[in-house]
């Protein structure tokens, strides 16, 4: 198994459901990982590789509503599938509405599932891509010395070169020279391709 | 005699003269005693009368001593020839007498004679003359029912006398002459009207003295004669013959009728001049049977050894008893006693051919009938007394009549009725069960009827109830039916997604063994293995199945059994498990370590235990569900009790409506139907338990029943 492959966790507290979804998924070549509980998952939570959570809805100790509230304040984004036996239609909004990726009433047919699984895996790769983006970004950024940082905050919200020298009682040149020397530290071509890089990691 | 005078004479009769005095004081004492109305006592006659008793011995004085002197000879028959109307008097005086001091010293003895001085042209003077004496069987019985009829048939006054020729009995003709002068000085003042003689010595001994003057004007009536033996040429043309006729061939037909098997008859008479005369006559007429029957002639042997040779008789015999007056050793019988101790004695049947000895022995047949003999004889005797004197000999006879047969000679002997001639009459049937004791009978049956028809309406009244116990059994368990059915809806929701659990688990299985299978290589271990899980999970979807289907099944009759009371608490949480996550609300269950065998039926207590839990579900929502509890606890209470609590931790009862909350249609819930609890209380009062509600310290409920242990459990 490659190791960048994505993992499939699978939170279910009846036994037979969560052993057979784990069968069926091990069959079908991906990654699983079995929780009876959520207390279980958040022992132990997930790093973050590519995956996604198959969740009961329904569960002794907290249900899967409450751990996915958990997750997203443990900033753990790992996309969600619910598969509940109990689905009613409120708690499905309320899973939606905190973000899962899907709601699914068991029995599920295996198609279905895949489906979901699958939406559920892209978005993961989006979403840990994205992170992989910042996180380069911010590489970047911290490159800079806080005269750079400074310079550069400045920048990108459209001061001139002259108004910042005026502002830091530096020469124009000196800024100038600065400059140049964020551009080349944060990689960037253009001032708004600089502009933009700050907007991404929300600075702007 | 003066008519001044009591018409009555008392004659005092005594053999010691001195004491004649004292005597005559005995007998005033007597009759004063019998307060007699044939003694009139004069008040002026003194204490004791005794002048008028001397003075009406005086006045007939040639008759006292004439009297005197036939008395010792005729003895006995003193009493029969008192007239009749006194008769019955005299035995009560001679037994009075016998009482009283004087029976020692003299032998006295008083004779009362009322001779009616009044209204004598009407009365008429009858004498009956017996043969044999007057209690000889069987003229006696015909005698008894001639004096009896005369006097009521003939319309005045009857003066009968009576004499018996007691020597007929014997050989001897010499003794007539006592008899023919106590006759003729008993009426040679008295003219008689009739004479009756009574059997064929009789009749002889009136002809032999037919000349006497008492006799010689009188017409005679002949009764009870057999008619051969009458000479109806010799009689005058007064005389009136009233006769029977014997029949000795018609006898033995008879036995030979009804006991056809009889080769021997042995043919009992006395030995006097007639008996030995009639044995004779019957030889004559049997001659003819000879040749089928052998007849043994007992008369020549004295009675005892008649009585001794009857008792040997050989089988098929029978015993023809004829008459017997005197014995082959002179000793004379009277009454019925030959026939009665014969009977006794003998191991044959005994047959004869006169109906006076119907019912004392005899077997019966065709018999002559002494009161048709009796009332051919009054018939005839009221004209002649009436003063119609016949010009001819008048002659009357009776033949043997219609068969009579004894019935409890007919069982003794063994003879069918059946064999008994045509029109035969059975008499003294002896009364069966049902003639015996009817009255008995038929109360006793009333009173079984009755009882029959109590019971009869018990046991209908028993199972009209019954039916209306079953019925309103049968309703109650379908109320509890339809309430389990409702919990089940309630659940039903839960239930269903339980089933979906397994059946999700059946779908991946499935789908990922196919794909085990479809690899190349195929992963035929791992498929192996998944079809286990997937049996497994199979069974798990019936087992939900099962439980449900033992809520909706429907039951006619209770199943008592005894189990765990755990079971049922284990039951019921397994079906409510997925409700109370489905609601999020924890359930807790407790259960006992030790059985709890109760004796019910497991279905109706798993309802009372899931009516309690979903009412404390009901009671909890909307609450926190972090704190939403439902605990289903079974302990043993004490030794003899189990308890099952169901305890929430919702908002509780008002404790003014604990005790209501059991009753029917009780609710608080919006949509409740008012049933859960009551049905919960008449289940539970049904096994001998115990439900009650209580609230808890910390908020919520708490249910609770106990049920008696089946049997102490040891702990």
């Amino acid at each position: 198994m490659k190791r960048d492959q994505p993992i499939i966790h699978v939170v279910d507290d009846d036994p037979s459901f969560r052993a057979s979804t784990g069968e069926l998924l091990t069959a079908f070549r991906y990654r699983v990982a079995l929780y009876e509980s959520a207390a279980q998952l958040l022992e132990k939570p997930p790093t973050s590789e590519d995956g996604c959570i198959l969740l009961d809805l329904q569960m002794k100790g907290l249900n899967g509503l409450q751990l996915q509230d958990e997750l997203l304040a443990r900033q753990i984004k790992l996309p969600i599938v619910f598969v509940t036996a109990y689905g009613d239609i409120p708690a499905s909004v309320q899973a939606i509405k905190a973000g899962a990726e899907d709601f699914l009433t068991k029995p599920v047919p295996k198609e279905r599932l895949f489906v979901a699984i699958g939406r559920a895996l892209e978005r993961s790769k989006q979403v840990r891509e994205q992170d992989d983006r910042h996180a380069l970004l911010r590489a970047l950024v911290s490159q800079l010395t806080p005269r750079e940082y400074e310079i550069f905050d400045m920048l990108v919200h459209g001061k001139l070169n002259k108004e910042i020298a005026h502002a830091l009682g530096t020469a124009e040149r000196t800024i100038k020279f600065h400059r140049q020397h964020v551009m080349q530290k944060c990689q960037a071509k253009s001032l708004p391709q600089l502009v933009l890089m700050a907007e991404r990691l929300g600075m702007l | 005699m003066d008519d001044q005078r009591p018409n009555c004479w008392v004659t005092l009769v005594g053999t010691s003269a001195g004491k004649q005095s004292r005597n005559g004081t005995g007998v005033m004492q007597v009759l004063s005693h019998n307060k007699s109305d044939i003694v009139h006592e004069d008040p002026a006659c003194g204490v004791h009368g005794l002048s008028q008793i001397e003075h009406n011995c005086r006045c007939s004085g040639a008759f006292f001593r004439h009297l005197l002197g036939a008395y010792q000879r005729v003895q006995r028959h003193i009493v029969g020839l008192l007239p009749q109307r006194i008769r019955r008097r005299a035995p009560d005086v001679l037994s009075l007498s016998t009482t009283t001091q004087l029976t020692g010293a003299m032998v006295a003895f008083f004779l009362l004679i009322v001779g009616v001085n009044s209204a004598a042209a009407e009365t008429k003077r009858v004498l009956i003359l017996h043969s044999f004496g007057r209690d000889f069987l069987p003229f006696s019985e015909f005698s008894g029912l001639f004096r009896e009829q005369l006097v009521k048939a003939y319309p005045n006054q009857i003066d009968l006398y009576e004499a018996s020729l007691e020597t007929a009995r014997h050989s001897d003709p010499q003794d007539d002459a006592p008899l023919l002068g106590y006759l003729r000085s008993l009426f040679s003042n008295r003219k008689l009207d009739l004479i009756v003689t009574i059997g064929g010595p009789a009749a002889r001994f009136i002809q032999r003295y037919r000349s006497e003057v008492i006799f010689l004007s009188t017409p005679m009536m002949i009764t009870a004669i057999e008619q051969r033996l009458v000479d109806i040429a010799a009689l005058p043309a007064s005389d009136t013959v009233i006769a029977f006729n014997l029949n000795f061939a018609a006898a033995i037909d008879n036995i030979l009728q009804v006991l056809p098997m009889t080769t021997d008859v042995n043919v009992i008479f006395g030995n006097s001049p007639l008996e030995r005369y009639w044995v004779e006559e019957a030889r004559r007429e049997l001659q003819s049977f000879t040749d089928r029957i052998k007849f043994i002639w007992l008369n020549e042997l004295p009675f005892d050894e008649i009585r001794r040779r009857v008792a040997s008789l050989p089988p098929k015999s029978a015993i023809f008893y004829v008459l017997f007056a005197v014995d082959a050793a002179g000793v004379p019988h009277a009454g019925d006693r030959p026939l009665q101790e014969l009977r006794v004695h003998a191991n044959a049947p005994i047959f004869t051919f006169i109906d006076t000895y119907l019912g004392r022995g005899i077997v019966g047949g065709p018999l002559l009938s002494h009161a048709s003999l009796s009332r051919l004889a009054v018939e005839a005797a009221v004209p002649v007394l009436g003063g119609k004197t016949p010009t001819t000999v008048s002659v009357a006879s009776v033949g043997m009549e219609t068969p009579v047969y004894d019935w409890r000679e007919l069982q003794r002997w063994n003879i069918e009725e059946s064999r008994l001639p045509a029109g035969s009459i059975v008499q003294f049937r002896e009364p069966g069960l049902w003639e015996r004791y009817r009255l008995q009978i038929i109360a006793v049956a009333v009173a079984l009827l009755i009882e029959a028809a109590f019971s009869a309406w018990l046991l209908a009244e028993r199972h009209r109830r019954r039916r209306a116990e079953l019925e309103s059994r049968g309703r109650l368990l379908e109320t509890i039916h339809l309430n389990r059915t409702a919990a089940a809806g309630a659940l039903s929701a839960s239930i269903a997604h339980e089933l979906n659990q397994p059946l999700g688990a059946i779908q991946n299985y499935a789908d990922a063994a196919e794909q085990y299978l479809k690899a190349d290589p195929p992963n035929l271990d791992r498929a192996l293995t998944i079809l286990d899980n997937i049996r497994r999970d199979d069974q798990r979807a019936a087992e939900i199945i099962m439980h449900l289907r033992g809520l909706l099944k429907k039951r006619s009759e209770i199943d008592l059994q005894e189990f765990d009371l755990n079971l049922a608490v284990g039951d019921a949480i397994h079906i409510l498990e997925p409700e109370a996550l489905k609601r999020g609300v924890s359930l807790i269950a407790s259960q006992a370590k030790v059985a709890l065998p109760v004796r019910a039926d497991q279905i109706h207590l798993q309802q009372v235990i899931l009516n309690l839990a979903l009412n404390g579900l009901d009671a909890m929502q909307g609450c926190d569900p972090s704190t939403a509890e439902l605990t289903i606890q079974s302990a043993m209470i004490g030794k003899a009790q189990a308890e099952v609590s169901v305890t929430d931790s919702g908002v509780g009862v008002p404790s003014n409506l604990l005790s209501k909350v059991f009753e029917t249609f009780f609710t608080t819930k919006q949509h409740g139907t008012g049933l859960g609890l009551s049905i919960a209380r008449t289940i539970i009062e049904t096994y001998g338990g115990k439900i009650w509600a209580e609230n808890r310290e910390g908020g919520g409920a708490a249910f609770r029943f106990t049920l008696p242990l089946a049997k102490r459990v040891a702990t």
